[in-house]
């Protein structure tokens, strides 16, 4: 197993890498990153420096407007308000980003959005997404920062007599009942490696991961059942398995570097001990509370080992290339889940200096995500102008556009139908208040959209709902008073109108074109305005540039 | 290394991705030298040209387990045969139960499987596996039959939907939903569960036919503007689903079974599952590459053959009336009907004189495309309870409908970099049954 010696490199001085393997080392960059360097500098000095190599030339910073609404659906899932726009296009001072990031960051929309994003990264098919209780410990511990090791502790070894823990167990105990998945979804979600290809025989390609691997991790994670609808954990019980070759084996307890654990208890108890094991669990059955942790917990152990020295830069790697994902829409590792020495990093380098970074600085998710988002590779423009093809998204020489979750598109959607003015001169706090009131609304018809993934595909379904559903126009495309289409009512000009629901749509002003195709589409229908309001508004929320963040 | 070796990542399927990058290029795709947008889902445009002959499939889902005793392997006399008996089809040595007296006289059309073992007795996980073929992987959801049917016999531009399928009943539908798996939100069927006509087909009695697509229109013009100097696959997917919209709303009337001429109806008579069928054939003759027509609930744990007495005689019918009205229409040689259900039942009789779940032994039929008519394969023994010869297996049949559509099971779909074949590797069709 090749391991990548990340830790020692990303130490202080990223050094020419000579100790790579030879087959991987692209020519060494000799970059210098001082651990102490903020992360956006860390980050455009990277990846500048990668555009160069690969002589292309990048796009070039996006506008205030553009910049604006990117960090509002990235940070609190939602589009700003056109009021929020005008500010921020107007504020001066070289620190404006840096202050929009961090009011945006320190708001509870933050929160709630950041939360609803690790839901989805940790339950991607959604079986228990937004299932109460997950959700709540998710936000609870992202309105603190829990460092995200404490978080995976928590979910792996969930405390349930606690109130204000037990969700976290939601996580094991929608997987129990299947050992397999509850091995791949582990290994996918907290260390961004699929060991599922070696469950029926030695992954072909990538030596990486063997039976041993998947069976390894497995042996950790199958003792663990339902007690009653708590978690219980057995002390003992091996894992066999029959490989392609050869005899019948038995499991190690071993982690994806190859770190095995001593098992105490490889070897099956006495019946006496197994006889009181079971005779405690049952009792905690009966009695309804979390049964006793045994004396020798595999769950435990696989927390312990995975967070140990090296091992744990699988973990830190993980976070780090999910986050950068978040924002960017590209991963530094594609896809997300086959992070091996035979699929190499964009930029191994950045994913080490970032993983390091998050591992020294105790997990830190709102720092990790603070510096992406300050970079000027998370800022770049989508569009590509100029006559070269546009580059790969992997450069991150040009920004990706990114779909929006159901929930953003729903609060955005609700954002954009509700008259700007409406949010202008509110406290902060009334302001939160609105906005959440807002996201609740649209809950309803977040729930007909799809969840987007990687590579993803919007259905007709989704098109024939917007274009012939009810729920579209009865909650959102209203006109009464406080709405959008209300205030557009009481304009007079066509021209007027369109500025306006360009601007509110769109938080910029209408371009020629569209201002003209809009106007005569007004002009059209003499008599009957407000349903021509309506239509431009349909026109404007349907189009690309509402559906995606660019 | 093989070719169809599964593959996570490795640099090692090149030759693949250089094929597969060929191919795209040729109808212009913008797929670029990155090998994480070589995904399945960058590539529909690839099959365009392929698609020569539009073969359709129409499956009658058995959901809840039929009988292979009361319908194709009946076993008169055996212990575990029960009260029918069976009849001479127009196969020679052919017989089936006496409940299907019309198929039995249409038996050189049709093809039985009779050796299905798919070892799995459990109503959800079972009903999976036989609309996909195969079980999904833990960190892998495939797609089911009606989705890969869609995705290689619909066209990008179609102006219907690709797969449809009606489940009316509740009994089961949640457990063998359509689903496209890795194939994505393009290939997901259309559903219809309430009433046999789509949701949001119609549009809304408050604005006119004009005001509908002037502002589909406004939507478009404002989408090429964005669009100038943005590449996204997502985004020409929602640009491609508006731009289907109008097309599916003016396929609303085939799913109006009034639009069918009353002699016409009255062939396939009153019943939902016979309105739902002759839907489907209506469907496919414009040009929809799969729907199901989902029939419950045949899970008949007591009262067997009171059950089976009255669900066969009207899946006789209707299948028998569908294969004479497409032959009469020439269109046999370009759709398939398949009956296939999650597993079938127990030879054993039990104390309620119900038929347990049984996926041991049971039966399936292909007719039509490429399927040799008036065949028989596989063989179970005197009680049912075993297959004695030609054995099948979820993969194999699911090869042989490939097959017999004119697909490659070995055709590799890309998930990320690692490529999927559209049946496992080592999975093969069974010649004996194709023409």
């Amino acid at each position: 197993m090749r391991l990548r010696l990340l830790l020692l490199l990303a130490c202080c001085v990223l050094a020419p890498t000579t100790a790579r393997t030879a087959d991987r080392a692209p020519a060494p960059r000799a970059l210098v990153a001082p651990a102490s360097a903020p992360i956006e500098q860390v980050i455009d000095q990277f990846v500048d420096a990668a555009i160069v190599e690969a002589n292309v030339i990048p796009a070039g910073q996006a506008d205030d407007a553009t910049v604006i609404r990117r960090l509002t659906l990235d940070l609190v899932g939602r589009i700003p308000t056109a009021g929020e726009v005008d500010a921020y296009v107007k504020s001066k001072g070289a620190d404006k980003r840096a202050k929009l990031v961090d009011r945006l960051i320190a708001s509870p929309g933050f929160v709630r959005h950041q939360a609803a994003l690790f839901d989805i990264m940790l339950n991607p098919e959604g079986d228990r997404r937004g299932s109460g209780e997950f959700r709540t410990y998710l936000t609870d511990a992202l309105k603190e920062n829990r460092p995200w090791d404490q978080i995976f502790r928590e979910v792996m070894l969930p405390n349930e007599s606690d109130p204000k823990l037990k969700g976290a167990a939601a996580f094991l105990r929608g997987r129990v009942s299947d050992a397999d998945k509850l091995t791949a979804d582990v290994s996918v979600a907290f260390f961004g490696v699929n060991v599922s290809c070696a469950q029926c025989h030695n992954h072909p390609h990538v030596e990486d991961w063997t039976q041993d691997h998947f069976y390894g991790m497995k042996a950790f994670l199958a003792r663990t059942f339902d007690n009653g609808g708590f978690l219980g954990e057995r002390g003992y019980g091996v894992i066999k398995y029959k490989p392609t070759k050869g005899p019948e084996r038995t499991a190690k307890m071993m982690f994806l570097t190859g770190a095995s654990v001593e098992d105490a208890n490889a070897k099956d108890p006495g019946a006496a001990e197994m006889k009181a094991e079971k005779d405690a669990l049952d009792k905690a059955k009966a009695a309804k509370t979390p049964p006793p942790p045994p004396k020798f917990s595999g769950r435990a152990k696989l927390v312990e080992v995975a967070l140990k020295g090296e091992n744990a830069e699988y973990f830190a790697r993980s976070l780090s290339n999910r986050l950068w994902h978040r924002f960017l829409g590209t991963g530094l590792v594609s896809p997300l889940d086959q992070m091996h020495s035979e699929n190499r990093s964009s930029h191994p380098e950045l994913l080490a200096w970032l993983a390091r970074d998050t591992a020294t600085s105790g997990y830190d998710i709102n720092r990790l995500i603070r510096g992406i988002v300050l970079s000027k590779a998370y800022s770049r423009s989508s569009r590509y102008e100029g006559s070269e093809s546009t580059p790969p998204f992997k450069t991150f020489a040009v920004g990706r556009l990114k779909p929006m979750t159901p929930q953003q598109l729903a609060t955005a959607l609700k954002i954009a139908s509700t008259d700007p003015a409406s949010f202008d001169g509110l406290k902060p706090a009334e302001f939160e208040t609105k906005v959440e009131q807002a996201e609740s609304a649209a809950r309803g018809f977040a729930a007909l959209i799809a969840q987007p993934t990687d590579n993803f595909q919007i259905g007709v379904g989704e098109a024939l709902l917007f274009s012939n559903g009810d729920r579209l126009m009865k909650e959102f495309l209203t006109d009464g008073a406080g709405t959008t289409l209300g205030r557009a009512k009481l304009m007079k000009e066509p021209k007027e109108v369109v500025e306006f629901l360009v601007k509110t749509a769109y938080g910029r002003a209408a371009t020629e074109t569209e201002a003209k195709a809009l106007v005569g589409f007004i002009e059209k229908r003499k008599g009957r305005e407000a349903e021509a309001y309506r239509h431009v508004l349909w026109a404007l929320v349907t189009a690309p540039e509402f559906r995606f963040s660019y | 290394m093989t070719r169809r070796s599964s593959f996570c990542g490795s640099g090692a399927h090149s030759i693949d991705r250089r094929a597969f990058l060929g191919g795209a290029a040729a109808v212009g795709a913008t797929v670029a030298s990155d090998m994480t947008q070589l995904s399945v889902l960058a590539a529909p445009g690839a099959n365009g040209a392929l698609k020569k002959t539009q073969k359709r499939v129409i499956l009658l889902w058995l959901a809840g387990g039929a009988s292979q005793l009361e319908t194709w392997d009946p076993k008169p006399g055996a212990t575990t045969g029960g009260p029918f008996r069976s009849i001479q089809t127009d196969v020679p040595g052919l017989r089936i139960s006496e409940l299907m007296p019309k198929m039995a006289t249409r038996m050189k059309t049709t093809c039985v499987i009779r050796g299905l073992n798919t070892k799995n007795g459990d109503h959800g996980s079972a009903a999976v596996t036989m609309m996909k073929g195969r079980r999904d992987e833990a960190a892998l959801r495939y797609p089911d039959l009606g989705a890969v049917v869609a995705r290689e016999m619909g066209r990008a531009d179609s102006k219907v939907p690709d797969y449809v399928t009606f489940y009316t009943q509740t009994e089961g539908r949640s457990m063998a939903p359509g689903t496209s798996g890795f194939l994505g939100a393009r290939y997901a069927p259309m559903e219809l569960t309430t009433n046999n006509y789509p949701e949001f087909i119609k549009k809304l009695d408050g604005i006119t036919d004009l005001d509908h697509l002037e502002r589909g229109e406004l939507r478009d013009l404002l989408g090429k503007q964005f669009g100038q100097g943005r590449s996204s696959e997502t985004m020409s997917s929602q640009n491609e689903a508006y731009q289907r919209v109008r097309g599916i709303m003016a396929s609303e009337k085939l799913f109006d079974v009034t639009q069918e001429p009353q002699k016409v109806r009255d062939r396939y008579g009153p019943t939902q599952f016979a309105e739902q069928v002759l839907i489907a054939r209506r469907l496919v003759e414009a040009g929809v590459p799969f729907v199901r027509v989902g029939r419950a609930w045949w899970d008949s744990h007591g009262q067997n053959f009171e059950t089976h007495q009255e669900m066969v005689p009207e899946l006789d019918h209707v299948m028998a009336t569908l294969i004479d009205d497409l032959s009469e229409r020439g269109m046999m040689d370009d759709v398939m009907i398949v009956t296939l259900a999650e597993f079938g039942r127990t030879p054993s009789i039990n104390a309620s004189l119900g038929r347990d779940h049984f996926a041991s032994a049971w039966s399936s039929t292909i007719t039509g495309c490429g399927i040799k008519p008036g065949s028989v394969y596989g063989k179970s023994d005197p009680k049912g309870q075993t297959v004695v010869s030609e054995e099948v297996d979820a993969g194999s049949l699911f090869a042989t409908i490939y097959s017999a559509l004119g697909l490659d099971p070995d055709k590799n779909y890309h998930v990320g970099s690692r490529p999927i074949p559209l049946v496992n590797p080592g999975v093969h069709a069974i010649k004996a049954v194709l023409k």
